[in-house]
């Protein structure tokens, strides 16, 4: 029976394993904490897939389309349509292993609308849409368990890929417990680590998401794609712990924008594009509130406290709860924060790397979103990916036996012995703080070729003392580790971000305003002994 | 403002209280002064000695995961939506939960709570309604964060050696109502875990974070 690793047990993670023992193979789930502490928990909207409850003239090429649209043209049409095909079938087995869906009174799951799409296709579960569907494929993975065709294990964290001649057999990974690295052989590699939140510091989701993967593997000789998309979410509410998520909803019920200039209100959406102003797209909206350079605010306070409570109130919650603020009374302060990257790593329509036998899936891999995403859209990719790759390595026949890569581990070994012996006052927190840093400032939503400069530099040092600096004995192991891997994935999405002279989706050069022809296709970054090597897919190898 | 933290270096290791100084806003939560303590330089303890930092869990931030479940002032809660200004007195003690192995200061091993679901069969399998079944609470039992907090105040809680705490009795309802053709397992194997040994001192319904209204689980099965 064959084996198959897979780190990272979100919703792309759960898909996987339970899609691989529901075909007969053995699937390992490894993350440092359970599925209930994934990101995927937090998706609140909803999952988009074209079903019978959809309205009249909506169809599946109309998701496709709405899709494409939405990535500025540089998603690839067989992987979406593929994706988008899939959608009704996800959402019925959804429902058929029991996800609490939220439903009309025949018992059908009900739709919402979403913005970037043309009908309303969204199916969601109350303000839970992600923690609904995880609850369910967690009952599943469990299931699979009793069976013996899927192991959860926890406390081990990703270390690198068992590698040779481009051919992976597993990982390293390290256990917290035995506090010590141990090799997981395998017959295929599934990465379902999430996105790369940690580069800028606090952000909507969860530090858990830290990148460290694509980068490790990406100094491994995996390809990466895309890095310069990074969706920015125009309001959140910054707090001493995080950036928080205020939902479109509060626009969306007519929730405006606007700066105090002189004790008087600047509603300064509306007044640049009308009424609607203050529901224009994602990057656009944020865009525009860092133009202003200074404090904006969302008000909703004129709406009644009725409406208040029925229509927001999880907002009315976590605003009062986080901010201290009664949103039926005052205006909430705003700001964009990093909310999503469509780039990550690069794969094949099988989701398979440019390493045999290594996948990825989920938000870790790049793929069906270009240039941006459409909300609603990552969920389902979470498990679209996690499917394709369990069919793809299903239908590979060979039970892979390892070469010998004991010295190798040693190495490794030897490596961290020394890390970890070693003494230092200097934490590799604060090169994690003055990343980030340096990510806000130079990779923020609008770019230039001097910033994004400032920014490789900056990299460049914190990459030559990295090297330098000690074990923190004070932090977890992984967390040392880990920072090489980080800044170099930083490095690479500052480098992408600065081949890509020109404007497109979510990625906004103030020297390049405009989208340029010649650039409608996917970067792709290689690694190459410390040199970083950009190319544009024109020949679409990765995503067609 | 003063800080006790039961710390402990390893699984096998002695617990021991250190105590910190604070004296910083109260509008934070105890997530983001545990992040203060850590990070804001060096770590010094109340007598001027540098020490490690103090590990806990977390994750989301934002009390949708149940990472950062301790026992704070004596109540079992989540330290990313436990906030100072809402704590009495000058002094904070912070806990590990205390029903749960520790693994490092504030994080424990929480894995009983998959294993006692998985030996006992505690998944839906097929979606196969019950009729008349309660829409609402299956959506409000399904958000359970497996945090632990209900176990922790629990007073018949001991390891989870047969009786597995409220968040199973959730569980097994939730499986109880979408599959019918499991109902009548589920309600044995509630019986069995839960049900005959709950005293009903309903300490469950206090801490949980999601708020969930554990009783009409039980109703529904006791029935
Ligand atoms: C606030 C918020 C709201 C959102 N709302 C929506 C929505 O409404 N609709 C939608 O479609 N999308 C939404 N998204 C996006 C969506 O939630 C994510 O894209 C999706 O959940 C990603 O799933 P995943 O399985 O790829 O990763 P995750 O759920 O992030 O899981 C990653 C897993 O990898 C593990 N991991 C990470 N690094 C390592 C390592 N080094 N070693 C071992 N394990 C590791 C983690 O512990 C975790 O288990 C939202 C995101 C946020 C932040
Ligand atoms: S029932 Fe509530 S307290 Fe218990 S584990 Fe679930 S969320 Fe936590």
């Amino acid at each position: 029976m064959k084996n198959v690793l897979i780190i990272g047990s979100g919703i792309s993670g759960l898909a996987c394993a339970v899609k691989c023992a529901g075909l007969g193979l053995y699937a390992t789930l490894i993350s440092p904490v359970s599925s209930e502490r994934s990101q995927s928990v937090m998706a609140a909207g909803g999952i988009n897939a074209v079903t019978e409850e959809c309205e009249e003239g909506d169809s599946v090429s109309c998701h496709i389309e709405d899709t494409l649209r939405g990535g500025a043209r540089i998603g690839g049409k067989n992987a979406v349509t593929g994706l988008c095909e899939h959608a009704g079938d996800i959402i019925r087995y959804l429902e058929g292993i029991g996800t609490v869906f939220s439903v009309d009174s025949n018992g059908r799951p009900m739709i919402r609308a979403f913005g970037g799409q043309s009908f309303k296709r969204t199916h969601y579960c109350g303000s839970s849409t992600g923690k609904q569907i995880v609850s369910a494929l967690i009952m599943e993975a469990r299931r699979y368990e009793a069976d013996g065709l899927i192991e959860r294990k926890l406390r081990l964290d990703f270390h690198s890929a068992l590698i040779k001649d481009w051919e992976c057999f597993g990982a390293l990974l390290y256990d917290e417990k035995k506090r010590l690295l141990v090799p997981f052989y395998a017959d295929a590699l599934v990465m379902a680590t999430g996105g790369q939140n940690a580069l800028f510091g606090k952000t909507t989701g969860t530090c858990l998401c830290d990148g460290y993967a694509a980068g490790k593997l990406f100094m491994q000789g995996a390809d990466l794609k895309n890095l310069e998309f990074i969706q920015f979410h125009p309001t959140t509410l910054e707090t001493a712990q995080k950036k928080m998520l205020i939902s479109e909803a509060v626009r969306g019920e007519g929730g405006r924008l606007f700066y105090e200039d002189g004790g008087k209100r600047i509603y300064f959406m509306e007044d640049k594009y009308g009424p609607k102003g203050n529901l224009q797209t994602r990057d656009l909206v944020s865009r525009e509130i860092n133009n202003i350079g200074r404090d904006v605010y969302l008000d909703i306070s004129f709406l009644d406290k009725k409406q208040i409570d029925v229509k927001l109130p999880e907002v009315r919650d976590l605003c009062r709860k986080y901010g201290g603020i009664d949103i039926s009374q005052t205006p909430i302060p705003v700001a964009p924060a990093v909310h999503f990257f469509m780039g990550g790593i690069a794969v094949h329509l099988n989701h398979e790397t440019n390493i045999k036998d290594l996948y990825a899936v989920g938000e870790c891999a790049s793929m069906y979103h270009g240039a941006n995403r459409l909300g609603g859209n990552s969920l389902l990719a979470a498990i679209y990916s996690g499917w394709v790759a369990a069919d793809d390595i299903f239908g590979r026949t060979e039970n892979k036996t390892h070469p010998d890569f004991d010295r190798a581990i040693r190495n490794e070994e030897d490596k961290l012995t020394g890390l970890m012996s070693s003494k230092s006052s200097f934490s590799v927190i604060h090169i994690r703080d003055m990343l980030s840093d340096t990510m806000r400032k130079d990779m923020n939503m609008i770019r230039t070729e001097s910033t994004l400069k400032e920014g490789i530099d900056d990299v460049d040092y914190l990459l030559s003392v990295a090297g330098q600096i000690w074990y923190d004995s004070s932090e977890s192991t992984y967390t040392n580790y880990s920072l090489t891997g980080l800044l170099t994935l930083a490095r690479a999405a500052l480098t992408s971000a600065l081949s890509r002279t020109e404007s497109r989706g979510a990625h906004f050069r103030n020297d390049h305003p405009d989208m340029d022809d010649d650039y409608a296709f996917s970067t792709l970054i290689s690694y190459d002994d410390g040199a970083y090597n950009t190319c544009l897919d024109k020949e679409r190898v990765y995503e067609n | 403002m003063k800080i006790r933290i039961l710390r402990q270096t390893e699984p096998d290791g002695d617990a021991y209280w250190e105590s910190f100084d604070y004296d910083g806003t109260r509008e934070i939560s105890v997530a983001a002064l545990l992040d203060h303590l850590n990070y804001n330089d060096d770590i010094i303890n109340d007598d001027g000695v540098k020490t490690t930092r103090i590990g806990w869990d977390r994750s989301c931030m934002q009390g949708m995961c149940g990472a950062c479940a301790m026992v704070i002032n004596e109540v079992p809660s989540l330290a990313c939506d436990t906030f100072l200004n809402k704590l009495k007195g000058n002094t904070l003690t912070i806990r590990p939960l205390r029903k749960f192995p520790v693994i490092h200061d504030l994080i424990v091993d929480r894995s009983v709570i998959q294993e006692n679901l998985k030996s006992t069969d505690v998944y839906i399998g097929e979606y196969n309604p019950k009729e008349n079944e309660d829409h609402r609470h299956q959506y409000e039992v399904a958000k359970c964060l497996k945090c632990g907090l209900c176990m922790e105040v629990c007073p018949n809680y001991r390891g989870g050696e047969s009786f597995y705490g409220a968040m199973f009795a959730n569980d097994c309802y939730l499986v109880y109502a979408r599959n019918r053709k499991k109902s009548a397992d589920m309600k044995s194997t509630y019986a069995d875990h839960f049900g005959r040994t709950c005293s009903k001192s309903l300490s469950c319904m206090d801490v949980c974070p999601m708020n969930i209204p554990m009783i009409a689980s039980m109703a529904k099965l006791n029935r």
